[in-house]
């Protein structure tokens, strides 16, 4: 649960669960207790900032500098010693439903990118069966004298770009298909 | 409980009953599709230990004996009533899919219509949770003189109390009109879906095959029709998103927004980064969302309508704890034009900032109006008439910070001056005129080119000379079309002075029914 309940004066604690984009399974509660239990260990952390404004995260006796570089919703992209991660935090019951629906939905196999306007292809930046994640720039469309970055909506691999540099597009052509990951 | 010598058994027994229809079972079958009952919805949305249910024992009425069964139950499949969000009042409705579908019969439909009624008496906001199968077959032109009960109430409603719909479920036929004259359309995805004709109509009718999601699911109306504004990945998080937005709103159209204490050393007033943003070279786009975060109260940007119409973004902030609505052009999306849908979508968020005393900031960089003939055919004139409209009817306090682009009629669209800007801004970077640069000399110097020996220089000697003299701020501001150009890290600072200073405008339209804004 992102937005946490702060006001209410009863507050039940909470169990949540920070799953990461390689599905790895941090648990904590809210309100935080600074424990956090990871493949059924618990761990105690510890949050401390310095003077100049650094927050850092003590876990396991070692200091890590930390940063939230993003936060949508219940998504949150975080900077821990200078790599990027991406968690989403949920409940027992959100979790439960995403396998459910992931399960019913089967696994879509991949993503059509498709020109958003007319426009010239100035630039392209992936090659046929690069890895790519969620959002690195694809290509660069240029369209209403601006150059516009066409980013990966999804975490995969590039199966097929069907344009090259210099080529004119007009609107819903294809560009690149990629595989999910 | 202590009834000692109390004749109570008649009120237990029923409350035994009540409660059963709540058991296991009804929660696992909700469960099992990845949706929530409609009580623990509840449960979620309200401060905990804070609803009171009203009217929780109301019976279906009886068949009329022909046609199809009707199972009885309390409550007819809706529960309504009221209760704390962050300690401020608010109603609700919840329909129960575990009830026959959810499915809306007279009796449900006079709940909601109970609700609605007393949250309009109390000025308070509306929440509904919907997740029904329809109108209730068996009960035939009752039910659906239900829907138009509730659809009545929505519309005497609308700019006097926020009005919420949560789509939680299935919505389809005429259930879909009531959350769409509501203001915010909240949808959880994957489990919910909105439609006028589902899909087995279509392959009856057009014999087309399409599966629920792609006919109406919560991406699909995020994204391309517009007609959900937020869309979560699942319930909790749709329900904790309400929650956030209740906290922007004012209870009623008598009430300013609430306001929050801020912690004064987290956002500052002057900001340095705000020179570096925009980039030079005007053909270089940059995401406005990061002014955006800078102007604002750290943490405190609410996006509406992330997905739709991206080449406008708008949402609510606060300013030293003091709501705004924004509306910002984003040259990364189609060079931040404005087209037919994010002329709708930025309407559409003023009309209701100005319902509700939300002051208004608009962050300017358009190059102008979306050219096309699918736009020209679509309708473009009409659509975009109802962004100006909105813009000039709307009496709250307007800002305007022009931060590059500013191109023909979208100059005059964007709250400019003329059209009742209370101040109008621009950073030194601004370009304001008729057209841009390249488009002006071909146009008054089209015999020259013609006859130059080298087109492309002059053309671009030209438009450098047409910036230095026509497209820049200086000569708006000189002729007092921009109040000031300011520079753009002080941008927050006067932005709290312009706010502050507007804090008691009043002005009012003239008397009359209501305008004709061009639907």
């Amino acid at each position: 649960m992102a937005e946490s309940k702060s006001n209410g004066s009863k507050v039940t604690k909470h169990k949540l669960i920070a799953l990461s984009s390689s599905k790895k399974q941090f648990e904590f509660s809210n309100p935080q207790e600074k424990i956090i239990k990871y493949k059924g260990e618990k761990v105690k952390v510890r949050l401390s900032e310095d003077p100049n404004g650094f927050s850092y995260i003590v876990w396991k006796n070692r200091k890590y500098m930390l940063d939230i570089i993003e936060k949508n919703q219940n998504r949150y992209t975080v900077m821990v010693n200078g790599v990027w991660h991406t968690f989403t935090i949920e409940s027992p019951f959100s979790l439960k439903r995403k396998k459910l629906l992931e399960k019913q939905a089967g696994v879509s196999t991949s993503e059509s990118i498709v020109s958003p306007m007319p426009g010239k292809i100035i630039d392209v930046f992936v090659e046929e069966g690069a890895e790519i994640n969620t959002g690195e720039p694809l290509l660069i469309l240029e369209a209403m004298k601006m150059q516009n970055e066409i980013i990966s909506p999804i975490d995969g691999i590039i199966r097929k770009i069907s344009i090259r540099k210099n080529d004119s597009v007009m609107k819903d052509d294809l560009l690149i298909e990629i595989d999910r990951r | 409980m202590d009834v000692k010598g109390k004749n109570f058994k008649k009120f237990l027994d029923r409350q035994q009953v009540f409660e059963s229809q709540y058991d296991a079972k009804s929660m696992q079958k909700q469960h099992a599709k990845g949706k929530l009952t409609a009580r623990e919805r509840i449960d979620i949305l309200f401060d905990e230990g804070t609803f009171e249910e009203i009217d929780a024992f109301v019976t279906p009425t009886k068949s009329d004996g022909g046609f199809g069964k009707i199972q009885q139950s309390y409550g007819d499949g809706v529960i309504i009533g009221h209760g704390q969000i962050m300690g401020r009042l608010a109603f609700s409705y919840a329909q129960d899919f575990n009830v026959m579908g959810g499915s809306l019969g007279s009796i449900h439909a006079a709940k909601i219509s109970k609700i609605q009624d007393m949250a309009l008496k109390m000025g308070a906001p509306i929440i509904g949770l919907i997740d029904s199968g329809g109108a209730r077959i068996q009960e035939g032109v009752a039910s659906l003189a239900g829907y138009a009960a509730i659809f009545y109430r929505n519309v005497q409603a609308s700019g006097v109390i926020p009005q919420i719909s949560v789509i939680l479920g299935p919505a389809a036929g005429g259930a879909v009109y009531s959350p769409s004259i509501t203001d915010f359309i909240f949808m959880a995805n994957k489990t919910s879906y909105m439609f006028v004709t589902g899909p087995n109509v279509v392959k009856e009718v057009l014999n087309e095959d399409v599966t629920f999601d792609d006919l109406g699911g919560a991406e699909v109306h995020a994204k391309k029709s517009g007609v959900a504004q937020m869309v979560y990945e699942d319930e909790e998080n749709t329900l904790m998103g309400v929650r956030k937005l209740i906290s922007y709103l004012p209870a009623n159209n008598l009430e300013n927004p609430p306001e929050v204490d801020i912690d004064k050393k987290e956002t500052k007033d002057i900001e340095e980064k705000l020179r570096d943003i925009a980039p030079d070279d005007p053909n270089k786009p940059y995401d406005v969302k990061d002014v955006i975060k800078l102007l604002v109260d750290k943490r405190s940007f609410y996006e509406i309508g992330e997905l739709y119409a991206q080449n406008i973004v708008v949402g609510f902030g606060r300013i030293d704890g003091k709501v705004i609505g924004i509306i910002a052009n984003q040259p990364k999306v189609l060079a931040g034009t404005l087209d037919i849908n994010s002329s709708n979508k930025a309407a559409r968020f003023i009309r209701f900032c100005d319902s509700f005393n939300i002051p208004l900031l608009t962050l300017e960089d358009v190059p102008g109006f979306l050219p096309g003939v699918d736009q020209e055919h679509d309708g473009i004139i009409r659509h975009g008439a109802k962004l100006l409209y909105a813009y000039a009817d709307a009496t709250v306090p307007k800002i305007t910070v022009i931060l590059r682009k500013s191109y023909g009629g979208a100059y005059c669209v964007m709250n400019s001056k003329n059209l009742g800007g209370d101040f109008n801004f621009a950073w030194p970077t601004a370009e304001i005129a008729v057209m841009g640069p390249e488009g002006a000399v071909a146009i008054l110097y089209r015999k020259e080119l013609a006859a130059s020996k080298d087109p492309a220089g002059l053309k671009k000697e030209l438009a450098a000379k047409y910036r230095e003299e026509i497209a820049n701020p200086y000569v708006a501001d000189e002729k007092g079309f921009i109040d000031e150009v300011i520079d753009p890290a002080t941008t927050r600072k006067k932005l709290k002075s312009a706010f502050l200073a507007l804090e008691n405008k009043y002005i009012t339209n003239p008397t009359r029914k209501h305008g004709n804004i061009p639907l």
